[in-house]
């Protein structure tokens, strides 16, 4: 009796703890109140990944599944080599893909499977509804091409073969899948072609200007620096994203650093 | 420092880690020499450095308005401040008076590697000339097509005397001392080469960094590259694990099939590449297969088809452990990678770089007693710790960017320079209060 009775404590303890991290996270998405300065950094890579999924901001205008900027990553966990190499484990196991974005030199988003293809199902059904041809393609992409290949580029011949494996391939499928967002073509290479999260650009411009916006309103300050107290509170105008994505941005990528004193976190632009 | 003496007298720490110790020590404690000062004759940014690799005496140093200077660093030519300050001065210049002399800038300045009796400058103006150090005259005169960028001598060489040379242009070529020509050319670059190194463990092997973001290794006794790194092929760790079932190896298990028709016909180099580059192989034999009605390619030229990418940008900075089991290498996308040399793999450590500079190359510098690898980070030279990846010390003293750094493991000290014109040193710190306590000490006297 007592081991079947010490089993079943323990189910119930994890479930305690599986509710314990989702209240958390939801706590965490739905209470403003809750700052940055405490929730800056986090043990592990995992839980950074879940946690700030929940915190993806929700954009009104275009409707995205969240996504994680790996500088995001860099000020969240202390360790950055422990992060890449989680990263890549975590790639390798098929549970996130890792796409390279135009925005910037090094720019890399995270996002995790199952996103990623509720994503392209989401796509694929507003061309459904223009009655667009071709459409197999998709799924063709989403059984044979996301399984198998894992990098963030592919190259026109392997594309073309994983996507026969469907059926027979026609030059109008890949135009196709280029039009929807999953691949863009690479400039300096013509046969290559990056992956690309689809609906995603208005978002990514949102980025770029929140960046630098963020940058120059501390640049105007006359010592270049400002508590993240208050700093969290303000909202900016042209990202639709919130302060805290792009403080966790900007601090993992070192544009920003932050040094902690008497009174709280301050938020200071580094110079190189 | 005394009770690790003792130790080391009565056995308890062996004399190698004893050294390492004492060493380590020194290099944290790194800063800006206040007993040492180089008085640099440029007038143009320095661009290369090295000190000589047999006595560890001479500095040679490359500048931009077409100079080249070399200077001694353990004898001073000159005391100031009463004593404590030692000035070096060049004991010899060549710049553009000099008849031989270059027109435009030099790049790379480099010690002939068996003895100081020859130095190596490639520079702006297409040319690579071999000096005589004593008499200062050019021995020999190379003719390259472009720009030169970076040249290169093995230290480990007893059978050859190849110059690696890096241009503007795609191919590397080797020029031979001992016969006053060209050996051959290596093709695989898509663009022009930026860095050149020498591997620290086989005279035969020359690794080369590319303004196209490529990596290549070279065996010069064969054509093409053996070898070109993959910044997506990475191991979790220093090195791979022994059983690497790689995902990539039972995910490409469909696509292969394809290929296995096409690389019997390809012939055997194919199956030299190791396990981790499955992918490589079965995508090489299927783009061939497309191709080898139109084009018969050697077997060792198939490496020119590969087109993986180390970088997101220009190769700007290569450096090879004394070892030989390490690569380090420096892009203009800011990132500083660490591979494998054995397995060819990204070991995924990150360093904390924030901005490289991206329109010249830089000189890396390692230290591997202590572990630490000497980064110039626009105006500072940053030292990363090898492992982790964190930045350790940070050198702050040049006013504009610095272009090159050479750590001297003899006397543990560093040497950097820059845009600013200027050499410094830095060196252990060594308290001076010895002296002055015994010069003032007027009051203990008796009658």
């Amino acid at each position: 009796m007592a081991p079947g009775r010490g089993r079943k404590r323990k189910l119930e303890d994890d479930e305690e703890g599986e509710a314990a991290t989702a209240a958390a996270a939801a706590s965490s998405s739905s209470d403003p109140a809750e700052s940055l300065e405490q929730s800056l950094t986090f043990s592990d890579t995992l839980v950074a990944l879940q946690i700030m999924r929940a915190q993806f901001p929700r954009i009104d205008k275009v409707s995205i599944k969240p996504f994680i900027l790996r500088s995001q990553l860099y000020s969240s966990v202390m360790d950055r080599t422990q992060v890449d190499r989680e990263l890549e484990s975590l790639r390798r196991a098929k549970t996130l893909r890792i796409f390279k974005l135009s925005t910037g030199q090094d720019d890399h988003a995270v996002m995790f499977l199952d996103d990623y293809i509720n994503q392209i199902d989401s796509v694929v059904k507003k061309k459904e509804e223009k009655k667009l041809p071709n459409l197999e393609a998709f799924d063709w992409f989403k059984m044979h091409v996301i399984d198998t290949r894992l990098e963030p580029n592919i190259s026109h011949e392997e594309l073309c073969s994983l996507l026969s494996l469907g059926g027979k391939v026609k030059d109008q499928h890949v135009s196709l899948l280029i039009n929807g967002g999953v691949l863009i073509r690479q400039l300096i290479d013509p046969d290559m072609y990056w992956f690309a999260i689809p609906s995603i650009g208005s978002v990514l411009k949102g980025l770029s200007q929140g960046r630098k916006e963020l940058l120059g309103l501390l640049s105007r300050k006359k010592y270049k620096e400002m508590m993240m107290a208050t700093l969290e509170k303000k909202r900016l105008r042209l990202s639709p994203l919130d302060m805290r994505f792009h403080l966790r941005d900007l601090i993992g990528s070192g544009h920003l650093k932050t040094i902690s004193t008497p009174t709280g976190l301050v938020v200071r632009v580094s110079k190189d | 420092m005394w009770k690790e003496i003792e130790s080391r007298e009565s056995g308890k720490i062996r004399p190698h880690r004893f050294a390492n110790r004492l060493k380590s020590r020194r290099v944290a404690s790194l800063q800006l020499s206040n007993t040492k000062d180089i008085v640099s004759p440029h007038r143009g940014s320095v661009n290369s450095l090295q000190i000589d690799l047999t006595e560890g005496r001479y500095l040679l140093s490359g500048a931009s308005d077409a100079s080249t200077a070399v200077f001694d660093v353990l004898q001073p030519q000159d005391y100031e401040g009463g004593g404590l300050i030692a000035k070096h001065k060049s004991i010899l210049v060549v710049d553009k008076q000099h008849e031989q002399g270059h027109k435009y800038a030099v790049s790379t300045a480099i010690w002939y590697p068996i003895d100081t009796g020859l130095f190596i400058t490639g520079s702006y103006d297409h040319f690579i000339k071999v000096w005589d150090t004593n008499s200062t005259q050019v021995v020999m005169n190379f003719k390259m097509p472009g720009k030169v960028y970076t040249t290169a001598m093995s230290p480990l060489a007893t059978s050859h005397m190849l110059i690696a040379a890096g241009t503007e242009d795609v191919q590397v070529r080797l020029c031979d001392i001992a016969s006053g020509a060209f050996a051959h050319t290596l093709s695989g670059h898509r663009d022009g080469v930026m860095t050149a190194q020498w591997s620290a463990s086989s005279e035969w092997v020359l690794v080369t960094g590319g303004c196209d973001g490529a990596i290549r290794f070279w065996d010069i006794r064969r054509a093409g590259c053996f070898r070109v790194l993959d910044q997506s092929h990475s191991q979790l760790g220093r090195r791979p694990p022994i059983l690497c079932h790689a995902t990539t190896k039972a995910s490409t298990s469909k696509s292969s099939l394809g290929g296995q028709s096409t690389s019997a016909k390809t012939g055997t180099t194919l199956g030299k590449f190791p396990n981790g580059n499955g992918t490589k192989k079965s995508s090489l034999g299927r783009i061939l297969g497309k191709t080898s009605s139109k084009q018969r390619l050697h077997p060792g030229m198939m490496s020119s088809r590969d087109r993986a990418t180390a970088h997101y940008g220009a190769v700007t900075g290569l450096k090879v452990t004394e070892d030989g089991m390490y690569l380090l290498s420096a892009g203009s996308d800011s990132r500083l990678r660490l591979w494998d040399v054995e397995s060819g793999w990204n070991t995924l450590v990150n360093f904390e770089t924030v901005r490289l500079q991206t329109n010249k190359a830089i000189q890396l510098a390692v230290s591997q007693e202590s572990d630490l690898v000497f980064v110039p980070c626009m105006t500072a030279v940053k030292a990363f710790d090898f492992w982790s990846g964190k930045t350790s010390m940070t050198f702050r003293g040049h006013f504009e960017n610095v272009n090159c750094c050479w750590f001297s493991s003899h006397d543990q000290e560093l040497y950097t320079g820059g845009n600013d014109r200027q050499i410094l040193v830095w060196s252990p710190f060594v308290s001076h209060e010895m002296e002055e306590g015994t010069a003032q000490d007027r009051d203990s006297w008796s009658d």
